[in-house]
């Protein structure tokens, strides 16, 4: 669940934007994308203000409605709404410009907006201002119907988007997905992502690259903020840039067009707040002019490429929390969690759990005499080589330095844990190549099982650790259970209870 | 009770009373006259087996408490002290100088759903005391049951919770009827501004897990999914759950099928369970039912089993009664949902109600299984499918 709830974001735009574009008047667009907006967030008031008037707002009865007080809120004047029956309520505001210029006002109970919320305000507004500005743009039959396809045409790419980043799909093939779309969507023969390392730098490297000459991106082209590019531009300005000519475009599109480019297209792309990139699209057809439409499309387009790196950054720092960096397992906090989820479901069908705590023998001598490189290569490959012994369900987590624990997720008793122990035991056993050099390096083992009541998950582990140091005092290279003698591969200890 | 607790019962009381009397007027007037246990009655809820000959229940009711407001709906069962029932009228009464009851009816609700719920809530002008709550009950063969919260919603806004419930007709899906003193509709809202000198408060909680990758929502209108991932919904949904093949082309055995296995869409604070089992179509292999579902949104197919529904009435009675603020409760309003029963078997449905005796010790507790649930306490949302909702007065 944790990892779908990230994608929250996107399909929350998605979800406006399909409601909010099957408006046929400004007045519901509006009041839709008000009452959307709230639900999204689960906030209890929401408002549009229009040239310091609330035209549309939901969560005060009718006559209530604090108007000055919102107005304030887009004019960044205050920073919570009093809501009748609740209190003071933390808001939330995006704007917008262009030709109709307006503002969302949220106000949430209990809760203040996180960055990634705000984000998704913003977005809104966009999406909003999109409706708006295609609505305005309808005059006659045919470009209502056009108008529709194309909103249709929208709705299907954010749709594919929204898929590929539910389903965790590589974020390369994300943004190749938002590039295209936007290429697509467009009618253009070129679109490109340009991303930023940090907020900081000065340069930005391609990302992602549909309809131009090959481009290898293991090694991006890079392109100078301060160079006339529209994407630079698009950055440095924070805004939807546009270019026509052909004399007007920048070096690297002329490198990188399948032809001549005589139009061109930039909007920014944000994480969390700050600039970060630049959505471009390009056209090699000489009488391409680009539309406010067109720069509503792109925009939103942006705005969804802002989502999918906000998302994607905050899956790798939840990795980064949960996953030791060196090995990619488990952290000790993360290896708990789990522990204490399994204990929990043994616990009611009856079933055994073991844990097992691993102790390298002879770690640290490799690693003072042969340095740390060697060390941490000795431990990647321990790493693989237990995760190699263990079945779906089990887990296995390094708890620093050369200390290891496995959790096996259901085991039949004592000669079934031991069974995988021996295992490990003789998988470490086997040499290593580490810097040259063959290595044997040995591993003790303690083994504990789950039955006691109310098993917790730490003194399961602190058991487990016992027994390891009982297996360490008979002799390298073997294991032990807690609380019984067994036979193990020459050792015999003997832990009391 | 003791001795000391008049004063305050006088004041706030809840009483609750249940007839198995075969003629519908005769257990009408039981059910009151054993629900009628203080002084100065504000509101009478009534609760009838769709069996029941509902305008001889009205007049059963009317003759045993003249004059007091009564509002009411039929059932999918029946929920009070002694356990789950079907075929009884059940009656919850409210009353004593510390509460006041307005109530107002909307009809020709089909159409206009979000204006009749706005125009219920105006009950809410009528009543002074501070503590409040709107109780709105709903025919549940109208669609778009979301609409007439909203409705409720726009008109007061956030400072009042909601509760309620959609009136239900034993699974026969021909006619639910509504209760207004001495009327009985269709096609109706009901609103009762319920106000109190103390505390009170909305629980709500359902019991289901999601299985499996989400789907989205590629193609919805008119509260029908049409497809996921961008395929007939039906035949999506069927094969997650590797649904029997009578499931694929028998619209019973599919809303046999299903009613226990709801779709869940993603929202910021969890995962809501929509019933979609009851208006399948399979000529144009859709699925549809009580809670509409946007296209664009995140869904998932869901499973509970008694053990996780039983645990939400737990959590959906003890978050009522949190709110409570530490005031004695002196009732509640239990109203669950019809599907849960196909879950929960009668057994199960036994359990459920031992259950809530065990929250409600020794205060009364009434309510129905409904075709949906209405409980908000944030956020512009009250319509539920699969939960309990519980009101608990102090």
């Amino acid at each position: 669940m944790a990892g779908l709830a990230e994608s929250l974001y996107i399909q929350q735009l998605v979800e406006l934007l399909a409601v909010v574009s099957s408006s046929t008047d400004e007045a519901s667009a509006v009041q839709n994308a008000v009452e959307r907006s709230a639900q999204a967030l689960e906030a209890e008031v929401a408002a549009a203000v229009f040239d310091d008037k609330v035209v549309a707002s939901i969560g005060f009865p009718p006559g209530a409605v604090p108007h000055e007080e919102i107005v304030a809120v887009t004019r960044r004047r205050r920073s919570a709404l009093d809501v009748p029956g609740l209190g003071s309520c933390p808001a939330v505001t995006a704007s917008w410009a262009g030709s109709h210029p307006g503002h969302l006002v949220l106000a949430r109970w209990d809760a203040p907006f996180q960055v990634e919320e705000q984000n998704l305000v913003r977005g809104m507004a966009r999406v909003l201002e999109l409706t708006l500005t295609m609505l305005r743009t309808l005059t006659v039959e045919h470009a209502i119907r056009e108008s529709l396809e194309e909103r249709q045409r929208l709705l299907e790419h954010l749709f594919t988007i929204q898929r590929a980043i539910s389903r965790r799909e590589d974020l390369r093939q994300i943004l190749d997905t938002i590039t295209n779309g936007a290429r697509d969507l467009l009618g253009d023969e070129i679109g490109l992502l340009w991303v930023r390392d940090d907020a900081e730098s000065g340069r930005a490297r391609l990302a992602a690259a549909a309809g131009t000459r090959p481009v290898d991106l293991d090694h991006p082209p890079v392109v100078d903020l301060a160079d006339a590019s529209v994407a630079g531009e698009a950055m440095v300005a924070d805004r939807v840039v546009v270019r026509h000519g052909q004399e007007t475009q920048s070096r690297m599109l002329k490198l990188l067009g399948p032809g001549t480019v005589y139009a061109s297209m930039a909007a920014p792309v944000h994480d969390s707040g700050a600039v970060t990139g630049a959505l471009v699209v390009a056209s090699c057809d000489r009488d391409r002019i680009y539309t406010p439409g067109d720069e509503q499309t792109l925009r939103a387009f942006a705005e969804n490429v802002s989502l999918a790196l906000t998302d994607a950054n905050t899956v790798v720092r939840m990795r980064q929390a949960h996953h030791d960096a060196l090995t990619g397992l488990a952290s000790r906090r993360l290896f708990l969690e789990q522990l204490d989820q399994q204990l929990a479901a043994v616990d009611s069908d009856g079933g055994t759990l073991a844990v097992l705590f691993l102790d390298l023998d002879r770690f640290k001598d490799i690693n003072d005499s042969l340095g740390h490189a060697a060390g941490d290569q000795l431990l990647t490959v321990t790493a693989d080589r237990i995760t190699a012994q263990l079945r779906a369900g089990d887990a296995a987590s390094r708890f620093g330095g050369d200390e290891f624990a496995v959790m096996l997720s259901r085991v039949d008793g004592p000669a079934d844990a031991m069974a995988v122990a021996g295992r490990i035991v003789a998988a470490l056993g086997k040499p290593m190549r580490v810097a040259q050099h063959r290595l044997r390096v040995g591993v003790s083992i303690g083994i504990a099982l789950s039955g006691a009541d109310g098993d917790e998950p730490a003194e399961l582990v602190a058991r487990a650790d016992l027994a390891m140091y009982e297996a360490k005092r008979r002799g390298t290279g073997g294991y032990a259970l807690y609380g019984e003698t067994v036979p193990g591969d020459g050792t015999r200890p003997a832990v009391p209870r | 009770m003791r001795i000391s607790d008049k004063e305050v019962h006088d004041r706030r009381w809840m009483g609750v009373g249940r007839s198995s009397l075969s003629d519908s007027g005769a257990a009408a007037a039981d059910a009151v006259r054993r629900a009628l246990t203080g002084p100065d009655p504000k509101l009478l809820v009534v609760f009838a087996a769709i069996t029941h000959d509902t305008e001889a229940v009205l007049a059963g009711v009317a003759g045993a408490a003249p004059g007091v407001p009564v509002i009411g709906c039929t059932t999918h069962g029946e929920i009070g002290p002694g356990g789950p029932a079907d075929g009884t009228v059940t009656v919850a009464a409210l009353g004593g100088a510390g509460l006041e009851v307005a109530t107002c009816v909307a009809e020709h609700v089909s159409g206009r759903q979000g204006d009749a719920g706005y125009e219920v809530a105006g009950c809410m002008r009528q009543v002074t005391q501070p503590h409040r709550v709107l109780m709105v009950l709903t025919d549940g063969l109208v669609r778009d049951q979301e609409s007439i919260v909203r409705g409720c919603y726009r008109a007061l806004g956030a400072g009042i919770p909601l509760f309620g419930g959609a009136a239900a007709d034993g699974w026969r899906m021909s006619g639910a009827y509504l209760f207004k003193d001495g009327q009985v509709l269709t096609d109706a809202v009901i609103g009762a501004a319920i106000a109190s000198e103390a505390p009170i408060a909305v629980g709500v909680r359902h019991g289901y897990r999601t299985v499996g990758q989400p789907m989205i929502v590629t193609r919805a209108a008119d509260g029908r999914v049409l497809t996921l991932d961008d395929r007939p919904a039906l035949d999506v949904y069927l094969e997650r759950l590797n649904a029997p093949p009578q499931a694929y082309t028998d619209p019973s055995a599919f809303t046999a099928f299903a009613l226990s296995r709801p779709l869940g869409v993603q929202r910021r604070s969890g995962v809501e369970a929509r019933n979609l089992s009851t208006e399948v179509d399979l000529e144009g292999r859709s699925i549809g039912g009580g809670g509409a579902i946007d296209p664009g949104g995140l869904t998932w197919v869901m499973t509970g089993d008694e053990e996780s529904i039983l645990d939400a009435t737990d959590g959906a009675c003890q978050d009522a009664l949190d709110r409570l603020a530490g005031h004695e409760p002196i009732g509640m309003l239990t109203f669950s949902c019809a599907a849960l029963r196909a879950v929960l078997g009668d057994e199960g449905i036994r359990r459920e109600g031992e259950r809530l005796e065990r929250w409600a010790g020794t205060m009364p507790f009434a309510g129905f299984y409904t075709y949906g649930e209405i409980a908000r306490n944030h956020g512009i949302d009250g319509f539920h499918n699969q939960t309990l909702a519980v009101l608990a007065l102090s």
